[in-house]
């Protein structure tokens, strides 16, 4: 129940709500008593001979009076009830995107995007649950439980009431008991339906090997075996989740039958009459419901517990790139320069950048190059502030990176990222994200300089052609141009492209290396490449290995070094004639 | 993102139909649910019937006997018993059949992909196939188990006590009857309303949920594009959206379902009172009968609201069933084989002007003409989309072709058994697929016929042995991840083996030394060398060292093959072989020459 005071600041924000949602409730808990009291009175006007029209009309317009009331009030409750807690999921899921938003890629580095979908999907429902039928069950279990309890005992007999209920307690109890065995061997079926679900997308990925090998017969023997394995597991979830109807069956049955016999001498005694007899067994089917809510209230409450504690613990995560305290609020310009001594990733132990030192004057494009894994990314992650903690420091425009607010800071950097990573939107969308609001001719314009332009009128749609996950499938190398795009749109005070011409042939590099070079004037790029052809034309080039400068320079003075620049060069050279056709 | 299915009632209907015939093979079985269905209904309305004997004859009279009275009560009891034992076992069964159901529909479906064309799977991702197999039978896993089985028991239930209420009392019955068209008006409009306020929101919520995982997966593009504060609004108003869509449906429940069905509850109830007081006015009433129509009626309504709560269920596992079956009616079936009883004994293989198109459109090959002699090797160089692999698809039968003819041993590639094929043509792919198991799993597959020992000398024929001996619990270590412990070399090893396990007599090679890391290089060339030799071999080579003492060499280009020789006969041509073999070997004389 510990959840219910966790939930507390939610209940005090819907206090309304709530109150009115529960004393509703209880009003109806309130009218259901009186049906079953109705069919008491008229059974013993009918037995005694004492019925009239006048009576029975009374009787019936209290009947139509006690429905419509609990018709128009359990339609309110609910609006109220699980209206909020529908309200309490959308809060928390709004937080909890808000808070992803926040987060830096340290955060994601570490954990896995399926297990944060979960949190916002599979916990927040079953916080909802707890918000909405948690509270319902408690209520109404108490509610109805109770006042059914008095209208038996003040209205009807004590001492039937309390023979009666000796098996109640024990449905509560063996409810909650199954509910938690049903909830474990849900779980093992769970388990063995996603493996049947691996085992079905590893045969469709491997199909050509199977299929190769003649395998398919077999292979499906192999899936009708694990799909036996499904069924053996959701039988036993079958026999548990069939206990509970003939174990409420029996229970009651023994409770009806008690009050048949007891309820039979006390009307022999006349301490009891016929009607209210059948009042009294009417009234016991009604306690069905309070019994098995009460059994399922704790399981309920159980998992919304575990949901709230992961939810919470994810939402107090640090967000640990922030503002400084009086932070600048410029947009920052003018020389970029690296002093740092060392960089190492948060939980890893071997620094990967050492001892970068350069400048970079404002203006001028700078190329870095190296082998996979020797720094290049992480030199410029350190810039763009997505990660922190390294020892040196980092200037633009004389100050500290870390001294202006990261908004400004990132307000003045383009950056095209390894993965081209597009938004399922449009082409439009995506070269206008930095900001919807530009005119078409911007958007264009960036089109033009990324050398996609051409390639984009040829898609289906033109600029409304939609891209990425569930849209139309683009080459890495247009994917790549568009990723160009959208960077360019923002006219950046630094254009930082990331290996990101990887994908696009020789020809269409040049052409935007040259459109670059035209439109950026006075504007510092920063480029990093496998192919050499890219920076060649950079006012400085320094090569990374093992995370420190090798070798600096420009084009020229590293050809005339004679070392891994120039090795790779040459070798790069040749690679491209063989990709040419040797002409 | 699947497509979204409107389905018309015809269509529904024939979906639902189709359903219900997979429980033909468990007539057996459904009659004796059916039976303890019948019994616990019985006995359900058995019990009211004795309570009312009891009020009528016994208690209303005075009349104590003890010796009846004990019958009625251990009778009440007995059959109480007995029918909550029986309400066990009828709960179990029906549920057992629903899963037997799927589990047959299941493999059906796992066995058609199986019998499905390469063609398919190029067009369909294979996570929306995946999804067919599994996630859409589960969708119609629960309308079985819980849509269908309460259908079935409560329309028992509900029919039994008319039949009872009947018997009882005909007048009060037929009054009864006028709750029937009540409820159908309600069920009928809140399944009219309820299946489209209820799909709002599920299609809210997966809007909902694929703006969530977009946003996470492209988190860096967001915050340093600084769009933080549009992606909230974006996402705060789908999820408003959401939320609204969540209210309505709150409402239609709260209008319809429940309330509305407790409410006819309450005219049932007055209904019956009503004719019972009226009635006593000018005739004797028998309380205990009056108990009897109450409890029935109280009885009566349970299962209503059960079987309306699962009418969404109803639909989902509807459009479920239509994707699930349009997958089983599939006309893009695998290249079918005559299957004459032939053997390929010599593993002759030519190509007599075949002509290919995957589109119907566009020829990737063009009048592709070679013969592979038995026990020569045939290379296969070009570029990218030159066709090569296309070769190997038809040869393969991955592809069915139309023009020209592929012949081994004489006989068309088409009258031999699908099995002769598979177990005479071993391919080895560029990229070695590991399926979940062991390395010994991997190696002779389903195979279980293979040996241990069999299974160790394949292994060392191809030299994996070394580094399989080297792991830890050998043959018996588990492949994870596809493998991805393994370096790509070693992977292919383990391919290797897997191929020469089933002992071909024809090899083909698809780009299988593409790559390979430095470590595992030289073994991988040995056992190339050691796997040709005896069988006939096509191999697409992207190394030219690999296949340079190959007997034949085609040069393909844009489909057509422009070259062939050998490797000493193409270098003199001069032609487009000699400019690839310079450009591959020519890097570390060019070095050396700078």
């Amino acid at each position: 129940m510990k959840v219910f005071l966790q939930l507390g600041w939610f209940f005090k924000q819907e206090r309304k709500s709530y109150i009115t949602g529960v004393i509703l409730l209880l009003f109806v808990a309130l009218l259901q008593v009186i049906p079953p009291k109705v069919i008491g009175v008229i059974a013993d006007h009918i037995n005694e001979g004492t019925m009239t029209k006048k009576l029975l009309m009374e009787w019936m317009a209290v009947l139509i009076v006690t429905g419509m009331l609990m018709y128009g009030l359990r339609f309110y409750w609910r609006i109220m009830i699980f209206g909020s807690s529908v309200k309490l999921s959308k809060i928390l899921r709004d937080r909890l995107y808000h808070h992803f938003t926040n987060m830096s890629p340290a955060f994601y580095q570490k954990s896995r995007i399926g297990d944060l979908m979960a949190h916002a999907t599979n916990d927040l429902s079953a916080i909802q649950q707890t918000a909405g039928a948690g509270v319902l069950t408690l209520v109404d279990s108490l509610s109805t439980g109770g006042f059914v309890i008095i209208a038996m005992a003040f209205t009807i007999s004590w001492k039937l009431t309390l023979i009666c209920l000796i098996p109640m307690p024990l449905m509560a109890l063996l409810t909650s008991w199954f509910g938690t065995m049903l909830h474990k061997s849900f779980y093992k079926a769970q388990g063995a339906f996603s493996s049947l679900n691996d085992k079905t997308q590893e045969s469709i990925m491997g199909i050509k090997v199977i299929k190769t090998f003649g395998q398919e017969k077999e292979d499906i023997e192999d899936f009708r075996k694990q799909s036996e394995d499904v069924v053996q597991k959701n039988i036993v979830v079958a026999k548990i989740d069939s206990l509970y109807d003939p174990t409420i069956s029996i229970l009651t049955g023994i409770s009806f039958f008690l009050s048949i016999v007891f309820g039979a001498k006390y009307v022999l005694n006349g301490v009891l009459t016929i009607g209210e007899l059948i009042s009294f067994t009417t009234y016991l089917g009604l306690l069905i419901w309070p019994m098995l809510a009460f059994g399922w209230l704790f399981n309920i409450v159980e998992r919304g517990r575990a949901s709230y504690d992961r939810v919470t613990k994810l939402l107090s995560e640090k967000v640990d790139i922030q503002d400084q305290e009086n932070a600048r609020d410029v947009v920052p310009c003018g020389d970029i320069e690296y002093r740092l001594t060392s960089f190492t990733y948060p939980g890893e132990t071997h620094p990967v950048l050492k001892d970068i030192q350069f400048s970079l004057e404002r203006g001028e494009t700078l190329g870095i190059v190296g082998k996979t894994g020797s720094g290049k990314t992480t030199l410029l992650k350190l810039f763009i502030r997505e990660f922190e903690g390294y020892k040196g420091e980092i200037l633009f425009g004389g100050s500290k990176i870390a001294d202006y607010k990261l908004d400004q800071l990132r307000g003045a950097i383009g950056y095209v990222p390894q993965d081209h990573f597009l938004f399922s939107a449009n082409v439009e969308e995506n070269i206008a994200f930095a900001n919807p609001a530009v005119k078409q001719a911007e958007i264009e314009k960036a089109a033009k300089l990324a050398n996609i332009h051409d390639d984009i009128l040829q898609f289906t749609h033109g600029y409304q052609t939609v891209v990425g996950e569930r849209g139309v499938s683009l080459s890495g190398g247009q994917k790549q141009r568009i990723s160009i795009a959208r960077a360019l749109l923002m006219n950046p005070e630094v254009l930082i492209l990331d290996d990101s011409l990887s994908a696009v042939d020789a020809k269409t590099e040049e052409a935007i290396l040259a459109s670059l070079k035209q439109n950026r004037k006075g504007k510092t790029t920063i480029i990093t490449s496998h192919r050499l052809s890219a920076i060649q034309h950079a006012n400085q080039i320094i090569v990374l290995e093992e995370g420190t400068i090798i070798e600096r320079g420009t084009h020229e003075e590293l050809m005339e070094l004679d070392g891994w620049y120039k090795n790779m060069y040459l070798h790069q050279q040749l690679e491209e004639l063989v990709e040419l056709g040797g002409q | 993102m699947e497509e979204k299915i409107e389905l018309s009632g015809s269509e529904q209907r024939k979906v639902l139909f189709r359903l219900l015939s997979y429980t033909k093979p468990h007539k057996k079985i459904i009659s004796w649910a059916f039976l303890l269905l019948l019994l616990t209904t019985a006995g359900d309305i058995v019990l009211p019937i004795l309570v009312a004997i009891f009020i009528d004859d016994y208690l209303q009279p005075g009349r104590l006997e003890f010796k009846p009275l004990l019958l009625l009560g251990s009778a009440y009891m007995g059959i109480q018993i007995l029918k909550s034992i029986l309400l066990f076992f009828q709960l179990v069964k029906f549920q057992e059949i629903a899963l037997y159901i799927i589990q047959q529909l299941r493999i059906d479906v796992f066995s058609k992909v199986q019998a499905l064309g390469l063609k398919y799977f190029d067009k369909t991702p294979g996570g929306s196939i995946v999804s067919r197999v599994t996630n859409d039978t589960e969708a119609i896993k629960d309308m079985f188990v819980t849509v269908i089985s309460t259908f079935i028991q409560s329309g028992f239930l509900l029919i039994g006590i008319f039949i009872t209420m009947f018997i009882l009392n005909v007048k009060l019955a037929l009054f009864c009857l006028i709750i029937i068209p009540i409820l159908l008006f309600v069920m009928v409009l809140y399944r009219k309303w309820s299946s489209r306020f209820y799909l709002d929101m599920r299609e809210r919520l997966s809007q909902l949920n694929a703006k969530l995982s977009e946003s996470l997966q492209g988190m860096s593009i967001i915050q340093l594009f600084r769009q933080e504060r549009r992606l909230r609004r974006e996402f705060g108003s789908i999820n408003e959206q959401h939320y609204n869509a969540g209210m309505k449906n709150i409402k239609i429940d709260g209008l319809l379902l429940r309330p509305a069905i407790d409410m006819i509850y309450i005219l049932a109830l007055i209904i019956v009172l009503s004719y019972f007081g009226i009635t006593s006015f000018t005739h004797s009433i028998q309380i205990g009968v009056i108990y009897a129509f109450v409890n029935y009626l109280d009885r009566f309504f349970e299962p209503v609201n059960q079987m309306m709560m699962r009418l969404s269920l109803y639909q989902q596992a509807i459009v479920a069933g239509f994707r699930v079956f349009r997958l089983l009616d599939e006309e893009e079936i695998a290249p079918k084989q005559v299957g004459m009883p032939l053997e390929i004994a010599k593993g002759e293989i030519e190509f007599k002007n075949v002509s290919f198109s995957y589109d119907g459109k566009l020829d990737v090959l063009k009048n592709i003409s070679f013969t592979a002699k038995p026990g020569e090797t045939v290379a296969l160089v070009g570029h990218t989309g030159s066709g090569k692999s296309s070769i190997i698809n038809l040869m393969m039968r991955f592809y069915e072709f139309d023009r020209g003819e592929i012949i081994i041993d004489g006989r068309s590639i088409r009258d031999f058994s699908k099995d002769e094929l598979r177990e005479k043509m071993g391919l080895v792919l560029q990229d070695p697929f590991l399926f979940y198991g062991t390395v010994k799993d991997n190696i002779r597959l389903h195979n279980n016929s293979m040996t241990d020992q069999q299974v160790e000398e394949a292994a060392k024929f191809v030299q994996a042995h070394p580094f399989i001996d080297r792991l830890e619990d050998g043959y018996e270590h588990r492949v994870v991840e596809r493998g991805a412990a393994f370096s790509s070399g070693q992977r292919q090893l383990i391919a290797f083996a897997r191929t020469i396990a089933a002992n071909p007599k024809i090899l083909v090679l698809d780009e299988a030394t593409a790559n390979i890391d430095t470590e595992t290089e030289e073994a991988i060339q040995t056992a190339l060398a050691k796997m040709r030799k005896g069988r006939t071999t096509i191999a697409i080579a992207h190394r030219l060292s690999t296949i340079q003492d190959a007997d034949c060499i085609l040069v393909l280009h844009k489909g057509e093959i422009v070259e062939r020789g050998t490797h000493q006969e193409l270098l003199a041509q001069m032609g487009l072989y000699h400019k690839m073999y310079l450009l591959q070997n020519g890097i570390q004389s060019f070095l050396k020459v700078q």
